[in-house]
């Protein structure tokens, strides 16, 4: 089965990306990203000031297991989990929120940026998110899975991999 | 479950190498990375404990290439083996396509094969997952040692049905390292055309 873990696409997602755009530009961030709990960046967008971010795979698996384990120690407390994650180093922080049941909203901030301004912006995008998501009407776009596509990707796989002996 | 981004235009694939303590999971992902050209490739990311023994995971990216004007990349991990780790475990099995169990030859390991694997279907089954409805294979590392269990008596107590693809290797020499991720990625991607 094939799903995305949110549905954005078409105006969805130019007005999501719209929003980025607007919590990097009144909170200061560097960058903002949606990543599902299965480690994949769903979508992202980066402040013009900002430094070429780091590997957005890497990043996206290590906020998503981190926030896993997080969840994981709140429940050794009885609770259901931690509603909101902070870290913050010396020069660099992140914030990471709930956007949905499989996905997070995590903005990355320098020490130009204040923590309560980044709070405060981050939930209202994921409040003005969720609005948007809501109110979609893009229908889902469908792809074909035929022979020709199957074979396509079996040549890949040799040519990663090597063919079958 | 496959997870498709239409804004980017990608398909993406959780592979997840499991096994007992020590059998060669962290050497295969090692491998892989040295073979898989630059361009097709990722960073290796490693969460491991002084002594080099995974603690929580290892992490690969692959990009496989495009068809249709879609990416197809598969994210690799490996679980920490040790028993009481399995918390960890547990985790790394969130929304898993596909499975490669890195088994051991040795003969007193052969019971630490029997346990992960009861392991591995207790913690799919937590998140609704049936192994023998995942694309599955396993690896049987270390073929190379002296005292190393026939291929078919290791078979016969993993897998007495001899549905699941065996395939020996010796990761640390680099033999039978691709194969079963060949073989892995296959299955998920035929997996996939039947089942979208």
């Amino acid at each position: 089965m094939l799903e995305p873990s949110l549905d954005l696409y078409g105006e969805t997602f130019e007005k999501v990306d719209a929003l980025f755009e607007d919590l990097l530009t009144k909170s200061h961030g560097l960058y903002v990203l949606i990543v599902d709990l299965k480690g994949f960046v769903i979508a992202h967008n980066k402040a013009l000031w900002a430094p070429k971010p780091p590997s957005l795979d890497s990043l996206a698996t290590l906020i998503a297991s981190n926030y896993s384990a997080n969840i994981a120690i709140a429940q050794l407390f009885g609770e259901k989990g931690f509603k909101e994650m902070v870290q913050q180093g010396d020069g660099i922080g992140m914030y990471v929120e709930e956007l949905t049941d499989k996905t997070l909203l995590v903005t990355v901030f320098d020490s130009s940026a204040a923590l309560g301004r980044i709070k405060l912006f981050t939930k209202k995008t994921i409040v003005e998110v969720k609005a948007v998501l809501a109110a979609s009407t893009d229908t889902r776009p469908t792809m074909n899975f035929d022979d020709k596509w199957q074979s396509s990707t079996q040549s890949l796989i040799d040519g990663l991999f090597g063919a079958s002996k | 479950m496959s997870t498709i981004n239409f804004s980017a235009h990608e398909i993406n694939f959780k592979i997840v190498y499991y096994g007992p303590g020590m059998s060669g999971k962290t050497t295969n992902l090692k491998k892989i990375y040295e073979n898989i050209p630059q361009e097709s490739k990722g960073e290796m990311v490693s969460l491991a404990t002084e002594d080099e023994r995974t603690l929580f995971f290892d992490f690969l990216p692959l990009d496989l290439g495009e068809v249709n004007g879609f990416k197809t990349r598969f994210h690799l991990y490996t679980v920490p083996g040790q028993v009481f780790y399995n918390s960890s475990r547990k985790l790394i099995l969130r929304g898993v396509d596909g499975v490669i169990f890195v088994g051991d030859s040795a003969p007193n390991r052969l019971r630490a094969n029997a346990e992960s694997l009861r392991n591995l279907r207790e913690n799919l089954n937590e998140y609704n997952l049936d192994l023998d409805d995942l694309p599955f294979v396993v690896q049987i590392n270390k073929r190379d040692l002296p005292d190393a269990l026939p291929l078919d008596m290791i078979k016969q107590v993993l897998d007495p049905t001899g549905k699941i693809p065996f395939i020996g290797a010796v990761a640390a020499k680099n033999e039978g390292v691709l194969e079963p991720l060949r073989e892995v990625s296959r299955l998920v991607l035929e997996k996939l055309a039947q089942t979208a």
